[in-house]
């Protein structure tokens, strides 16, 4: 026991040290340190930070950022904020990293925003974090242009959702949510849509994480009788709650949201009683490198992307690290953070996602040219908050995998959003 | 080797945060043996009572109320120990076990209040909008963070020369007294019921402040600050110190919440790239195991109770009028 805290001062003298040869040594064969804090002792966080050191891979072939190579420091965040905030200045303060991507929750990036990036001028770029306090927070200028996320804000799915039941001509819609702040939001947006839809709420429930049953839950969401339902749910609990819907005599017309697009929650389930289940997801551009994207997953991986927040951790990757490109060696955390809208220039050069990409991307950026990133979710574009609206699918499941049904345009999207208010 | 520096006052502030929870367990706990197992619902409401009153308004939930921020650590405090307070009445008189359960259904009640209550805290999406004291004139920098230390610091050494005279008081032999045999005790004519309610009451008050600290610290704070692991870290602290013992306590919680971060940080330095995605899990599994050991080998703990004979209150006995009457 005693040894721990004696070691952890010999470890930060030594990493000094270290630190101070790395400057000295300079040249070709430099490592610039970017920092992560994920979940990775949470089954779905694993592939997320997997993801994450993929494009890090990928770009160290393609020669690295600014000459250097980037070493991914990653931490675990436990989904506990004080590890979380403790992990994230351990890599501000003693890693020095520039940026910072993370966290999933947005109960750990709130505090790690607050309490260390933006103090310490550091950008950070979450894969995932939803919560709408985000957009609330960098409307009041307290996150210093220092904030991005690549997960598009509940508002797309929660339209898209809406928009599905109307196509189906479902006249009243029970919502199932999980109780965190993802659920949360797009159970009442959703909710919102609906009604704006002229469609009936027949009850909106919260499911807590963890229940070894949701029958109480879902006698409840049944009281209705409603003609589907909607389900904002993470696949563990959704397979619960599901499960038991089916076999309390619930509808089979489900809608979900992307976070079910999971492996597992099919085959817990059983696709037999998924045929009339309509999911929605932001969507992939038509353009090469979103399939370039699965297809590189797959045969990196050896599996389909299919767990959540994977395309949008290797976005937020991918720009964070074209940002540090443009921004060039030795950049602080807010010049790369500028430098983002260079890189997801609508006017700039279209680079794909891919080692060859992120290549093409430096020789236009060398040239004094802007890019336009064409990512795994889509053309990401980043409006004054950080936020990032998205063009929108439906899906099925199918025998490997899910099918994509309909494709929805980014304008498409937007004009619906617009209707419903 | 500013980084190293910065990082140990950012390190340090929040051990010395959870050192102040851990002394308020170490009363319950250590000097009358009460079974608090749900160490969090203080905490929070400490944590939610500090922010609702020293927060700048905001439309999504209540508060707002921009009190001076002694004042709304303060209140804070005062919210931890009225919780106590009902929560005591209703369960002190379990033993044991049941009390540690019927707490623990507090706390998890608790944390289910705050998740789903958005008008009165934000609901999942946790409460926004304050800052931090004294911040526009001292930035959100480096000297910040080193007079936030100083000032937790201070609280941290008034709480454990409080604690201390405390238990050094008659009224802290009654605690262990009431603690050892409560039927002894009540044969010599005290009411050990009065008794643990308020060491319930006031450790929970000490938790609350450690809470409004942590609050403070992260000016944010949401459901997931205040999960039962929270209790259970605290705990580990206390047992792995040394319940009984203000200095164990303490020392407790730097040498497990250093092994916490820095076992994290160690394995994502030196764990070989493959073992990266485990670092999470392998963690979890050395923290156990450090705690398991502890319990095997030295279970009184790093610094076990001293065991004062009633000689040492006779010094002082002189100064004890009108401490804790």
């Amino acid at each position: 026991m005693t040894k721990h805290p004696r070691n952890a001062v010999l470890a930060c003298g030594l990493a000094a040290g270290l630190a101070s040869i790395g400057g000295a040594a300079q040249a070709q064969d430099c490592t610039t340190k970017i920092g992560a804090v994920l979940p990775t002792s949470v089954d779905w966080g694993k592939p997320i930070a997997a993801t994450a050191q993929f494009v890090v891979d990928q770009v160290n072939e393609a020669g690295g950022v600014a000459g250097c190579n980037i070493e991914l420091v990653l931490r675990d965040s436990q989904v506990d904020p004080k590890v979380g905030v403790d992990a994230a200045k351990a890599l501000v303060d003693l890693d020095g990293v520039q940026v910072l991507l993370g966290a999933v929750s947005s109960g750990v990036s709130m505090p790690i925003l607050t309490s260390v990036t933006v103090p310490s001028g550091v950008m950070q770029m979450s894969c995932c974090s939803s919560s709408t306090a985000f957009s609330a927070l960098a409307e009041e200028g307290k996150t210093k242009n220092l904030w991005f996320r690549t997960f598009a804000t509940s508002a797309v799915q929660g339209a898209v959702g809406a928009m599905v039941a109307r196509d189906k001509g479902y006249k009243s819609v029970a919502i199932l949510y999980k109780n965190d702040d993802w659920g949360q939001d797009i159970g009442k947006i959703v909710a919102a849509d609906l009604e704006a839809l002229g469609i009936t709420v027949t009850g909106s429930v919260a499911l807590n994480d963890g229940q070894a049953s949701y029958r109480a839950e879902v006698t409840e969401a049944l009281k209705g009788e409603p003609e589907a339902v909607y389900l904002a749910l993470y696949p563990k609990e959704g397979t619960a709650a599901v499960r038991e819907w089916i076999s309390l005599g619930g509808t089979q017309n489900m809608i979900v949201a992307n976070a079910l697009k999971s492996d597992e929650f099919r085959d817990n389930v059983g696709l037999q009683y998924l045929g009339n289940t309509i999911g929605t997801d932001t969507a992939s551009p038509r353009s090469d490198s979103a399939t370039a994207f699965v297809d590189q997953y797959k045969a990196h991986f050896d599996s389909e992307p299919n767990g959540p927040g994977l395309s949008n951790s290797y976005d937020a990757t991918m720009i964070a690290l074209l940002a540090m490109e443009a921004a060039g060696k030795d950049a602080s955390g807010a010049d790369i953070a500028a430098m983002v809208s260079k890189v997801t220039d609508p006017n700039g050069t279209p680079v794909t996602a891919d080692t060859a990409g992120f290549a093409q991307a430096k020789e236009v950026l060398a040239g004094g040219g802007s890019v336009f990133y064409q990512g795994a979710t889509g053309n990401v574009q980043f409006d004054a908050n950080g936020d990032v609206s998205a063009p929108a699918l439906t899906w099925a499941f199918s025998e490997d995998g899910v099918d994509e049904l309909q494709y929805i345009t980014l304008e498409e999207v937007d004009t619906f959003i617009a209707s419903l208010n | 080797m500013i980084g190293i520096i910065s990082y140990l006052v950012f390190f340090t502030s929040v051990a010395a945060i959870l050192s102040i929870a851990v002394l308020g367990l170490n009363l319950q706990w250590g000097n009358t043996g009460l079974f608090n197992g749900g160490v969090v619902a203080f905490f929070g409401t400490g944590a939610y009572g500090t922010l609702i009153l020293g927060a700048t308004p905001q439309d999504a939930h209540l508060g707002g109320f921009e009190l001076f921020y002694p004042l709304a650590l303060l209140g804070g405090m005062i919210a931890a120990g009225v919780l106590a307070w009902l929560v005591g009445m209703l369960t002190l008189r379990l033993r044991h076990d049941y009390l540690a359960i019927a707490t623990f259904g507090v706390a998890v009640a608790f944390e289910n209040l705050m998740r789903n209550a958005e008008g009165l805290a934000g609901g999942a999406q946790g409460f926004r909008g304050f800052e931090r004291p004294l911040r526009a004139w001292l930035g959100d920098g480096f000297t910040y963070n080193l007079l936030f230390l100083g000032f937790v610091l201070i609280l941290l050494m008034l709480t454990y020369l409080f604690l201390e005279r405390l238990i050094r008081s008659p009224f802290g032999r009654l605690l262990r007294a009431i603690r050892e045999d409560e039927t002894a005790a009540q044969s010599l004519g005290k009411s050990p019921a009065r008794v643990r309610l308020i060491s319930f009451i006031t450790g929970a008050v000490i938790m609350g402040l450690a809470g409004g600290l942590y609050a403070t610290f992260y000016a944010f704070i949401s459901p997931q600050d205040v999960v039962p692991i929270l209790t259970f870290q605290i705990w580990a602290m206390l047992i792995v110190g040394g319940a009984g013992n203000n200095k164990g306590a303490i020392a407790g919680t730097f040498l497990i919440w250093g092994a916490w971060t820095a076992s994290g940080w160690g394995l994502s330095r030196f764990a070989p790239l493959e073992v990266q995605l485990y670092t999470g899990s392998i963690q979890f599994v050395l923290i156990g195991a450090v705690i398991v050991g502890m319990l095997m080998w030295r279970p009184q703990g790093l610094f076990p109770e001293k065991l004062v004979v009633s000689q040492a209150g006779r010094n002082i006995k002189t100064n004890y009028q009108g401490e804790n009457s």
